[in-house]
């Protein structure tokens, strides 16, 4: 190894220790005031740990977990309903097949999630504070996507009753609801013609409108974090399509509906 | 000048060295890919296996003549029901096609009622209200030789089949 | 030295002398505190920061860790045995039917912890680097609560565990190209993803104790694993994200 190539060893070596350091402390954090974790730390979580100890045992004295039957494959209750936290996926299975609430949803919603900090093109922009007026597309699309996920769940725990018909929380169950609309489909080129359209556009219109913001995001994490966005809006969107003009599915085809 | 960090080493040495370390490199990261992959294809095989201890998918029902014409009958825990019309017998599985809820035959309104979100089915089970994408699984039905029916909850035969008896 | 002092010593390692360099030590040697630093930063620990939502989920994990635990001493994982078995706790076991009752509510409280720590870290913007790889281990932390809470629901083996169960794995039954009632499908109905969950073709016994073993083993496992690396991840971030 002759002195060049080892010199550049070297160096090579420094900036990967440089850059370990600055990844650590990248946030050359003007003199930060530090406090000492005991007692002040410490304290804080204590008192956490005390109110919320105090507040479960309370309630798991005061209410008691459901109980049921004996499980029965041959009788199916009059509510099937998922535990609070999946009742929003539930709902969703009102507007769309199994294959699409049931799995291609929550893996997109999981994705997602993942690949946040990937797709946010600004690396410093509001750390360490409620600052969401400074990343107002940021904020936008996770406080929608996180409303919506919660908006679901309260409507499918609160408003639906047996055969999954809606329901006031105040209206007995026993009187049957028989809500029969006649639902259409849109005709297979129409459908397709849709979604190409609704993806098409919803990529194309803000790339012409907000150029900055195209091209700060570069070609690979503006298209993801669109495909993300507007199938995120696929879901209001098709619930409007089925509440208000009686859509039952925007393509369908021997093998799959959406 | 930088003091070398290893003693003067002809090239050739350092490079076969070199390309032997890296060979070396990829063969063992080679090796632990297989070794995962193994183990990964081991565990998953593990979960299926050879023989399931579950009622069998073929089983006997009743005699022909002990269903009416135009009525539909549930084999209890066998989650299948047996109708008769005028032209046949046919065999449908009790397990709507949305999410695998029972349905409810209502008599009155010759109608089958998924009580989990609503899916309608009429009575030869072809869907036609709520979200269930698909009629009612109809399933292969034949004449044992003993007289009765006999049902084959493993086979779905569409919706034309129809056992004449 | 008195014999007091020598086992108080032989314990904690500290007096109770208060000095700072005191204050450093106590945290340092201490098994469970030695997961925060000696000293942190203002704004970290401000409770309208966090809200302590981190630390909480903590909390509402080992309250249904140490609950579930002892529910397993009556419980068995067996068809004919389990709803009875949800009987006796409520009935013939002291304290069964609060056990039960507390580990069910701790879940829940989990769930929404959990859910309001990830919405305070996306407000903060703390996922930004160095701390982009700790929020995917969130995502992971995420999915294993929610898994925990469904794998747990079948365990009472009631009409409410049996059904909401039925729902959730026909979904998987409908997964594209892996199930067998999906679009695409190539797999038959003893192959897919469902018959995977459900170690059969319908809800049993083999399912029962796939649940069973995802539910006590599994999937906690998993998260303490994920948790460890990710308040390690938190520190080695240089602690929690304070203002640039
Ligand atoms: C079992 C679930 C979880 C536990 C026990 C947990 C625990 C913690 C704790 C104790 C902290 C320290 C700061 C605080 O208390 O807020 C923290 C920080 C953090 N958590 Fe979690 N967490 C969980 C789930 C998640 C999820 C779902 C996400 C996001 C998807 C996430 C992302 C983060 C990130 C990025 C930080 C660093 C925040 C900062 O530096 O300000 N965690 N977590
Ligand atoms: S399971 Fe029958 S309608 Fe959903």
């Amino acid at each position: 190894m002759n002195d060049k190539t080892e010199l550049k060893e070297r160096l090579r070596l420094l900036t990967v220790i440089r850059e370990e350091a600055l990844l650590r402390q990248r946030d050359i954090y003007p003199r930060e005031e530090k406090v000492d974790t005991w007692p002040n730390l410490v304290v804080k979580e204590l008192i956490a740990l005390l109110i919320f100890t105090i507040v479960l045992v309370v309630w798991a004295l005061v209410q008691d977990a459901p109980l049921e039957e004996l499980a029965n494959p041959g009788l199916t209750p009059r509510e099937a309903k998922a535990p609070w936290y999946f009742v929003g996926l539930q709902e969703l299975l009102v507007y769309f097949d199994p294959w699409m609430a049931g799995v291609v949803l929550p893996t997109v919603i999981l994705v997602g999630l993942a690949l946040v900090p990937y797709l946010d093109p600004d690396p410093i922009k509001g750390v360490g504070r409620y600052a969401i007026g400074k990343r107002k597309f940021a904020a936008f699309c996770f406080i929608f996507g996180f409303t919506m996920w919660f908006v679901l769940v309260v409507v499918g725990q609160y408003f639906r009753g047996p055969g999954w018909n809606f329901y006031l929380p105040w209206e007995s169950l026993d009187s049957p609801k028989e809500v029969e609309v006649a639902l259409t489909n849109f005709p297979l080129a129409a459908g397709i013609a849709f979604l190409a359209c609704y993806y098409i556009l919803g990529l194309g219109i803000p790339a012409v409108t907000f150029q900055n913001f195209f091209w700060r995001l570069g070609l690979i994490r503006y298209h993801i974090t669109m495909i993300l966005l507007m199938t995120m809006m696929l879901v209001p969107v098709k619930i409007l399509l089925r509440q208000v003009f009686h859509i039952r599915y925007i393509v369908e085809t021997p093998w799959f509906n959406i | 000048m930088l003091k070398p960090l290893v003693d003067d080493i002809s090239e050739t040495t350092v490079s076969r060295r070199r390309v032997l370390g890296g060979a070396l490199f990829w063969a063992s990261c080679g090796i632990v890919v297989a070794i995962l992959g193994v183990i990964g294809g081991g565990v998953l095989r593990f979960l299926y296996p050879r023989a399931l201890y579950e009622a069998s998918k073929i089983f006997k029902v009743g005699s022909p003549e002990s269903y009416k014409i135009g009525s539909v009958n549930l084999v209890t825990g066998r989650g299948v029901w047996i109708v008769r019309e005028q032209e046949g017998f046919y065999a449908i599985l009790a397990k709507c096609t949305h999410l695998g809820c029972q349905p409810i035959w209502y008599e009155d309104q010759q109608v089958f009622k998924c009580p989990c979100h609503g899916s309608r089915f009429h009575k030869d089970g072809v869907n036609f209200a709520g979200p269930a994408p698909r009629p009612l699984d109809r399933l292969y039905l034949s004449l044992a030789s003993d007289g009765r029916l006999e049902v084959d909850k493993g086979k779905d035969v569409g919706l034309d089949y129809k056992l004449k008896v | 030295m008195n014999i007091f002092v020598q086992m108080w010593r032989s314990l904690f390692r500290t007096g109770v002398t208060d000095s700072p360099v005191h204050r450093v030590f106590r945290v340092v040697v201490n098994f469970i505190l030695h997961l925060h630093p000696a000293r942190v930063s203002k704004n970290g620990i401000k409770i309208t920061y966090t809200f302590c939502l981190g630390g909480l989920s903590v909390l509402f994990f080992v309250m249904t860790a140490l609950t579930g635990g002892l529910l397993m001493i009556y419980y068995t994982p067996d068809v004919d045995k389990a709803y009875a078995n949800m009987l006796d706790l409520e009935n013939v076991i002291p304290f069964g039917m609060f056990l039960r009752n507390l580990h069910r509510f701790a879940a829940h409280a989990m769930v929404i912890s959990v859910s309001l720590h990830m919405l305070r870290v996306f407000l903060t913007a703390s996922y930004k680097s160095p701390r982009e790889f700790n929020w995917v281990i969130g995502v992971g932390l995420l999915l294993m609560t929610f898994l925990l809470s469904f794998t747990g629901y079948l365990l009472p083996w009631d009409q409410l565990s049996y059904w909401a169960v039925t729902v959730g794995t026909t979904m998987a039954e409908n997964t594209p190209i892996v199930g067998t009632k999906g679009p695409f499908s190539v797999l038959g109905p003893e192959e897919d993803m469902r018959f995977i969950l459900l170690g059969g073709t319908s809800i049993d016994q083999p399912t029962l104790i796939r649940f069973y073993f995802a539910h006590c083993i599994g999937l906690p496992g998993a998260l303490v694993g994920l948790m460890a690396l990710h308040f390690w991840r938190v520190r080695k971030a240089g602690g929690i994200s304070r203002p640039l």
